[in-house]
């Protein structure tokens, strides 16, 4: 019996140790967040030649810290531009590219293109995902004639299981939830 | 530290030895369940002695000189159902028995372990058949069946107790006799523990809290399994239940023996299996709402005359799914759907048990040795626990291919707890402790809070004396507690450690007094001081589901609380009815709380976040708890609860947020003869008034909240119970209804309220089966 006591005591104790050693676990706490978005990114290409440019916004540290930068987008008058845009994550290095993964579940995701009232800006010919329902990594953007005025540029994910996602689903639809929304300043001239 | 082991285990055994010829004493207490009250004037009789003792004021009755052998412990009293009790009787024992009265609900019996000193204070208990009537509920539901405990939840599966309109860290939970250490930072961060391994639990507040800690501002809640079987033999019990509502089909089972040899060895094995599907509204079914939970417990025990030693293992396994409706990417998001006057069809009406992401994964495990051994009536008890809590938090991704969690926290702590009990001498009894903790904790994935080390030392003393209608009882504590925190910045590469050092003090002190037999009051004194914890110092980040940015302070200080309470309560002579009346103010200083900023939005590339941040004011909160118990009929019994609360932040002159409403509930029990066999039949007919929240803050610092209160509500509920044997083999079946009249409401305290009704009729059966076996 006695010895049966001394064994069970020592086994609690190595447990106890066991226990204690484990908890040395060397990590300095990094963070490590999946899905971080910290710029959008426009590229756009005039049809007919001309220089491409590019506007972004900016937010590399992720949200909160550093406050984000954001590009004013300017653009000729009366042209066409075939934009593409590209979403990124400089969290890490190098810098991951979102818009792959938005493509791969294409029927999951949808951009929407919000231009202001006076702003001469139209956008149009989204492309599709699979089931023809407008995905919007790829439009066209026409200007006319010089005006200043805001495009908004939302990236909505459907959660849901089956997405649902339908060709008349506005932006503000319950169905999907906003993954990157920002509004840009516009200024044709 | 070898030596030192075998050294304790010598002296104990050497204790062990001495003293086996007739000199046995057994001690026991009685207590009624009815009136939560030590019964005087009960009848004891132990089998093969001529002495027939009647218990003292306390409860309390002894034998002395008694011969090691198997006694039977009759228990008899005019108002109460009589007892009998195997006693196995090696050594020195001590049982405490509950009491159920004679016209009463039940006549369970149920041994409630070696007696602690009794807790004057608060004091709400659930046991009997009033926790079979919680079973397959989570925890904080079955808590909040004790008046002046509210329900704060996230959803249905989600929930943690608000007692007095304080919860999280604010209160402690101790299972088994080890404090809780899990993850409480957030209100989605529900109690990870197992209700099925309660006996009773038990809500305190009063000098008894200071053996726990100095933070119990809102309280203590303890967990306590019965205690480990004390005669040779085994015993099953089996609890199976099934929920309509959400097809819950719950089964827990215990098992328990005592060897023959050596009879100083018996054990427990218990556990639960609980598996839900997708929750219905009164109007829709929300997807991904299901639950699946696995838990085990394992504990073993030596007793010896002078020696007991426990092990206890218990592991808690939950795996939560999360209406897919309320995963918000942003603030318009949030505006939109709490716009709605329901969720989109996308995110409703499948029934099925599967669920995907949003869903948390949260694990539970506790390891605890506990040694007392008592040497000249000196007891000294020695504890150690060892805790690993990890919590995942899986997010709707945009890859699906992603398995791993988005939110990964790992908590390690082992505490130790040494105490002595001096011998009661003249009515004083009275133990001093000492506690050690050391806590670490690792995260990966989103930042929610820091990597972390935590250290804390403390102390405690508690007296008590207790002489003919005066009970005194006082006490003091103090704790010093290190933090030291790093974080390395993905981005920024940017690394920050902290150091925090909180000292913190507590003391309480507690008069109660008999003015009659049948009425008794009490006033208790409590001080206790919180430090802040990690989260509140230092997240930082998008909360999801809130559609917050939370940030923390690393100035804040703690809490201070000095809790005044006055109770009272009263029982006839003919046990017809019965009041207790609890008035209490919680004054706190440095009450820490989020406090949205509306004008500075945070923006991010999803958008502008609502930035709330955690600050401290001065709180008061003021409550009154009643409850009332009236026999209109042999049979028939009316009990009703009535609480109220008044939270005050004193430094915005407006009401706190977030605060329990005003609540009302009145139950109808009718109790049958026992007829052909059936024992402890009754119906009974509850109704649940919850006033709508009206104390809410102004909007003199902007918008406080995203949608009012909703409205108050009446629920009716009802239960058909009754006991039977087959054979030998004893049964109780009850089948429940919740919300029988499938009304649509939604609850203050749950944030789903921006999204979706609450659950609509659950019926419930229920079967609990028995069986024990003496060698």
């Amino acid at each position: 019996m006695k010895k049966q006591l001394l064994n069970f005591g020592l086994l609690l104790f190595g447990a106890t140790a066991l226990m204690i050693s484990s908890c040395k676990k060397d990590n300095d706490g990094e963070d490590n967040e999946e899905e971080v978005v910290t710029t959008m990114q426009l590229t756009f290409v005039p049809q007919g030649g001309g220089t491409t440019v590019t506007y972004k916004f900016d937010d590399p540290d992720g949200p909160g810290g550093t406050a984000p930068t954001k590009d004013q987008i300017n653009l000729v008058p009366n042209k066409a531009y075939g934009v593409t845009i590209q979403l990124l994550n400089k969290t890490v290095s190098p810098a991951a590219d979102i818009t792959t993964e938005i493509a791969a579940e294409a029927q999951a995701h949808r951009f929407y293109y919000q231009v202001s009232a006076g702003s001469n800006i139209a956008i149009s010919g989204l492309n599709n995902d699979a089931a023809g329902v407008p995905l919007g990594i790829l439009s066209v953007w026409t200007t006319g004639a010089a005006a200043t005025g805001t495009v908004k540029v939302t990236l909505r994910h459907y959660q849901g299981n089956p997405p649902n996602k339908l060709a008349n689903d506005p932006v503000d639809s319950n169905k999907s939830s906003t993954d990157v929304e920002v509004e840009f300043n516009t200024r044709v001239q | 530290m070898k030596k030192s082991v075998y050294l304790l285990f010598a002296v104990l055994y050497t204790s062990c030895v001495i003293g086996q010829v007739c000199s046995i004493r057994l001690t026991g207490h009685v207590h009624s369940t009815s009136t939560h009250e030590n019964l005087a004037n009960a009848t004891v009789h132990l089998s093969g002695v001529k002495k027939i003792i009647v218990t003292d004021n306390y409860g309390d009755f002894l034998f002395d000189s008694l011969c090691a052998g198997t006694y039977f412990l009759t228990i008899t009293h005019s108002s109460y159902d009589t007892i009998v009790r195997t006693v196995n009787l090696r050594a020195k024992a001590h049982v405490d028995l509950d009491l159920v009265p004679s016209k009463g609900l039940l006549s369970e019996v149920t041994v409630t372990g070696i007696r602690e000193l009794q807790n004057t204070g608060l004091k709400r208990e659930l046991s009997g058949r009033e926790l079979d009537e919680t079973r397959g509920l989570a925890l904080a539901e079955a808590l909040s069946k004790m008046n002046g405990v509210a329900m704060l939840q996230t959803g249905s599966n989600i929930s943690k107790p608000v007692i007095h309109g304080l919860h999280s860290n604010r209160i402690l939970t101790i299972n088994n006799g080890v404090r809780q250490e899990g993850q409480q930072w957030g209100n989605e961060h529900a109690s990870e523990i197992d209700p099925f391994i309660a006996n009773r639990l038990t809500l305190i507040k009063g000098v008894d809290e200071l053996r726990y800690g100095s933070d119990a501002i809102g309280g203590v809640i303890l967990i306590e399994p019965r205690i480990l079987r004390n005669t040779p033999g085994h015993n099953v019990e089996l609890n199976s239940l099934y929920f309509t509502n959400n097809r819950q089909h719950v089964l827990s089972a215990i098992f328990e023996q005592q060897l023959k040899k050596p009879a100083s060895f018996t054990y427990r094995v218990q556990g639960t299996f609980k598996k839900s599907a997708n929750v219905a509204t009164p109007n829709y079914r929300l997807n991904n709402t299901g639950l699946e939970e696995k838990n085990f417990s394992l504990t073993a025990g030596l007793r010896k005359e002078h020696f007991n030693s426990e092990i206890y293992y218990s592991f808690f396994n939950t795996q939560i799914g999360i209406f897919s409706g309320t995963h918000i990417g942003n603030l318009a998001d949030l505006q939109n759907a709490i716009a709605a006057s329901r969720p989109d069809p996308t995110f409703t009406g499948q029934n099925t048990y599967r669920f995907d992401r949003p869903y948390q994964h949260v694990m539970h495990n506790l390891l605890k040795w506990k040694t007392d051994f008592d040497k000249g009536n000196h007891k000294f008890t020695v504890l150690i626990a060892g805790q690993y809590n990890q919590r995942q938090e899986f997010d709707v991704l945009r890859n699906s291919s992603v398995t791993t969690p988005q939110i990964d926290l790992s908590i390690y702590t082992i505490s130790e707890e040494i105490n002595w009990e001096h011998p009661k001498t003249s009515g004083f009894s009275g133990v001093i402790g000492a506690v050690a903790m050391q806590q670490n904790n690792t995260y990966t994935g989103r930042y929610l809070i820091p990597n972390y080390g935590a250290y804390s030392f403390g102390g405690y003393a508690i007296e008590k004396w207790a002489r003919n209608d005066w009970d005194i009882q006082a006490g003091v504590r103090l704790d010093s507690k290190d933090i030291n925190t790093t974080r390395l910045q993905a981005a920024s590469r940017n690394f920050t450690t902290y150091h925090f050092n909180f000292t913190t003090f507590a003391s309480s002190v507690n008069a109660g007094y008999k003015i009659s037999p049948a009425w008794k009051v009490n006033t208790n004194l409590s001080l206790s001081t919180r430090a802040p914890q990690v989260n509140e110092l230092l997240t930082n980040g998008i909360h999801h589901g809130a559609g917050t940015y939370e940030v923390g302070d690393i100035y804040l200080k703690p809490e201070q609380s000095v809790n005044v309470s006055l109770s009272s309560s009263y029982s006839n002579d003919s046990k017809t009815f019965s009041a207790e009346l609890t008035l209490y103010r919680n004054d706190i200083k440095n009450f820490i709380y989020q406090q949205p900023k509306p004008d500075e939005p945070v923006l991010t590339i999803r958008g502008a976040f609502p930035k709330i941040v955690y600050e401290s004011t001065d709180a008061l909160l003021q409550g009154i708890d009643l409850s009332t118990v009236v026999a209109l009929h042999k049979q028939l019994v009316l009990s009703s609860k009535y609480s109220m609360l008044r939270a005050r932040n004193r430094l915005r002159a407006d009401w706190l947020i977030g605060m329990p409403a005003d609540r009302i509930q009145n139950e109808l029990t009718y109790t049958l003869k026992d007829f052909r066999g059936f024992s402890n039949t009754y119906f009974s007919v509850e109704v649940q008034d919850v006033f709508e929240q009206v104390r809410v803050p102004g909007e003199m610092y902007g918008k406080q909240d995203y949608k009012d209160p909703p409205a108050g509500y009446k629920l009716l509920n009802a239960d058909i119970s009754t006991s039977f044997k087959r054979g030998t083999l004893p049964f109780t079946i009850r089948i429940a209804g919740r919300n029988l009249l499938n009304r649509s409401y939604r609850e203050y305290l749950n944030s789903f309220r921006y999204f979706s009704d609450e659950m609509g009729r659950n019926i419930s059966l229920h079967v609990k089966f028995n069986l024990e076996h003496f060698y």
